[in-house]
């Protein structure tokens, strides 16, 4: 296990270094040039110089790139050109906002999506069967924003029944320890609050949820399905054992193998969905944060966004690798 | 008749089933792929002959020019006016030519690259194998959307730009998919066989490597086509699409729209629903042929 991990740790470095490379030479392939792409079309050619000369321009580009990593591995990620604010201290005010809707949404997509593709899977070729894989092949065919925008139509401006936008009501006030809304009122214990910030998280939840839900659905179904043709089920079912047993111990945990691998993967797909979803709900995270970034050309916020984005990607993957190598003893010999 | 037409006629009967022609009964046996082909297949019609369905140019102003309640649908205008007046179904017949355009060019483009870096790599080994899939990885651990829009911010908006953004970030699917699939053939019986009675290495790969690892691929392509489609829709609805108001693309029409919600509800939801049914289209096909390949179900 432990020579797995180790392999498995040491081939994130590459990638991790070509990353910092590809975001690196980002900026500077930006048409007009680093300075001008971090000053913005209002910069003095004073500013410019002053610019250049922090950034070190002059100086051979290996020079840039090292001073840039000793920059990065010590938490400094540049600061944004709009707000002047670190762009660290940017990022651990959104990122939370960002991480408790991601969490909601896996939630959503893990607590309805596994027991549907285990009943579908007990049904096989059943109409609750077929109907999942209809459903799911729908889900999947949605574009996260247009299902944001119908959501929000239909519960919020035609029902009335939940918040259209933010994480908060505006009127109420909150202390913001951690940022996570939730847990910020679990902490002042303001029940109040609680309820309106879990109405809030509901729709984009849901929005963000729907297809990680479809694929955790699918890949449970067939799992399972899988599973079920396995030599050890047919001797536990012939020896008599409880067949509720045989679907706990035997089918579920033994099926739940992909489903872990591919609840971590949906990860990428889950930040990138956030950026979409944020929008449309004017949630307060990375993804507005980035999107802003674009509008008003603070590259230097996109810079910092992406390379975090990739980074917790890498190493949520890893943690997916590791995990899988944990739970499945065959992956280790190999 | 002949004793040699009889004969004929039996060996005929007695034709080997191939893996193609067994996938492809498959395939004409699977109802969902059938409904999916249907789909994509009047999607093309629509799009072939937009001028002839649309009642109206796609930038024509028909009506009122009114962008706080722009009228809903009627028998007039079946899907209601938009903003600027327009016949919003008419843009949506115009916008289904560009969805196919953008699924077709970004992942014909994805896939002529990937195909070369993945043979590259799978035929080669050694370093330039390590070289091409590390920098594969990569790409893959950047998730698409994102790796698209830092693309567009650096090629400029446009909808070449936004086709090459989108392609790129497919290209490592296909280099990957191609690689595994010379790695796997590379060892087998047939190849082997042919390389031993002298057959050159690019033969090698063309004739007989390439065509059977293609069945994956073509099927990774239909899929890749539906989400090429949905991100070109993100990118367009996050504002980095053409910059032309008047461009009749779902995403950016449904993005258009996006603050008017409450009062034209109807801009949002046609445009976005041609999106949903044009990429389910694309994905029952996928799924469909990717059922059918399965060696596993050939009977």
């Amino acid at each position: 296990m432990l020579n797995y991990a180790l392999r498995r740790v040491i081939l994130t470095i590459p990638i991790l270094l070509g990353l910092s490379i590809i975001v690196f030479a980002f900026v500077r392939a930006l048409p007009g040039g680093p300075a001008i792409a971090l000053l913005g079309e209002r910069g003095t050619e004073e500013q410019e110089e002053q610019i250049e000369e922090e950034l070190g321009l002059d100086q051979p580009v290996y020079v840039q790139y090292g001073r840039y990593m000793s920059n990065v591995l010590s938490g400094d990620l540049g600061t944004s050109t709009r707000t002047r604010q670190p762009i660290v201290e940017e990022l651990k005010l959104k990122f939370p906002a960002t991480f408790e809707l991601s969490i909601a949404a896996m939630f959503f997509a893990i607590l309805i999506g596994v027991p549907l593709g285990f009943v579908a899977a007990k049904r096989y070729q059943g109409v609750l069967d077929n109907t999942s894989l209809v459903l799911s092949l729908i889900g999947i065919s949605f574009p996260v924003f247009f299902l944001a925008l119908l959501l929000k139509y239909i519960f919020s401006i035609k029902m009335g029944l939940l918040p259209t936008i933010g994480r908060l009501d505006i009127t109420r006030s909150l202390e913001h320890p951690t940022n996570f809304y939730v847990l910020d009122s679990i902490i002042a214990g303001d029940t109040a609050a609680l309820g309106d910030s879990l109405r809030h998280l509901v729709l984009p939840a849901v929005a963000l949820g729907t297809i990680p839900l479809a694929i955790v659905a699918r890949i449970t179904r067939a799992a399972v399905l899988d599973v079920t043709s396995e030599d050890y089920v047919r001797t536990a079912r012939a020896k008599g054992l409880d067949p509720r047993v045989i679907d706990r111990r035997h089918v579920l945990k033994n099926a739940l193998l992909p489903v872990i691998t591919i609840i971590g993967l949906q990860t990428g797909l889950l930040l990138t969905g956030a950026i979409l979803t944020e929008t449309v709900f004017a949630w307060p995270g990375v993804g507005s944060w980035m999107l802003e970034a674009i509008r008003f050309r603070d590259y230097a916020v996109l810079q910092g966004g992406i390379l975090f984005f990739a980074v917790l990607i890498v190493f949520v993957n890893l943690l997916v690798d590791l995990s899988y190598a944990f739970l499945n003893p065959r992956i280790r010999y190999q | 008749m002949s004793v040699a037409e009889a004969e004929a006629k039996e060996l005929r009967l007695e034709q080997p089933s191939s893996l193609g022609r067994d996938a492809l009964e498959r395939f004409r046996h699977n109802k969902a792929a059938l409904v999916g082909v249907a789909v994509i297949l009047l999607l093309v019609l629509v799009a072939i002959f937009a001028p002839l369905i649309a009642p109206y140019g796609p930038r024509q102003q028909v009506g009122a020019l009114d962008s706080s309640d722009p009228e809903g649908p009627s028998s007039e205008h079946l899907m209601g006016l938009d903003e600027q007046g327009r016949d919003e179904f008419s843009r949506v017949v115009y916008g289904a030519r560009l969805s196919l355009l953008v699924g077709l060019v970004s992942v014909t483009f994805g896939l002529t690259f990937g195909l070369i870096l993945g043979a590259l790599a799978g035929y080669f080994g050694g370093w330039i194998d390590t070289a091409i899939m590390r920098v594969m990885d990569i790409m893959l651990s950047i998730p698409g959307l994102l790796l698209a829009i830092g693309l567009v911010t650096l090629l400029g908006r446009g909808l070449i730009q936004i086709m090459c953004a989108v392609g790129i970030t497919t290209i490592p699917i296909f280099a990957r998919l191609l690689r595994g699939a010379i790695l796997a053939q590379r060892e087998s019986d047939y190849v082997l066989a042919a390389r031993s009675v002298g057959v050159p290495g690019g033969r090698l790969l063309m004739i007989h490597i390439l065509p059977n690892a293609l069945a994956p691929v073509i099927v990774q392509a239909t899929l890749a086509m539906a989400t090429a489609i949905i991100d070109v829709a993100g990118l367009s609805f996050l504002g980095l699409g053409p910059a032309d108001p008047g461009f009749p693309e779902w995403g950016k029409m449904l993005a258009d729209n996006a603050s008017r919600l409450e009062r034209a509800a109807h801009l949002v939801i046609f445009p976005g629903a041609a999106v949903v049914i044009s990429v389910l289209g694309l994905n029952l096909i996928g799924d469909g042929l990717r059922e059918s390949i399965d060696p596993k179900l050939r009977s």
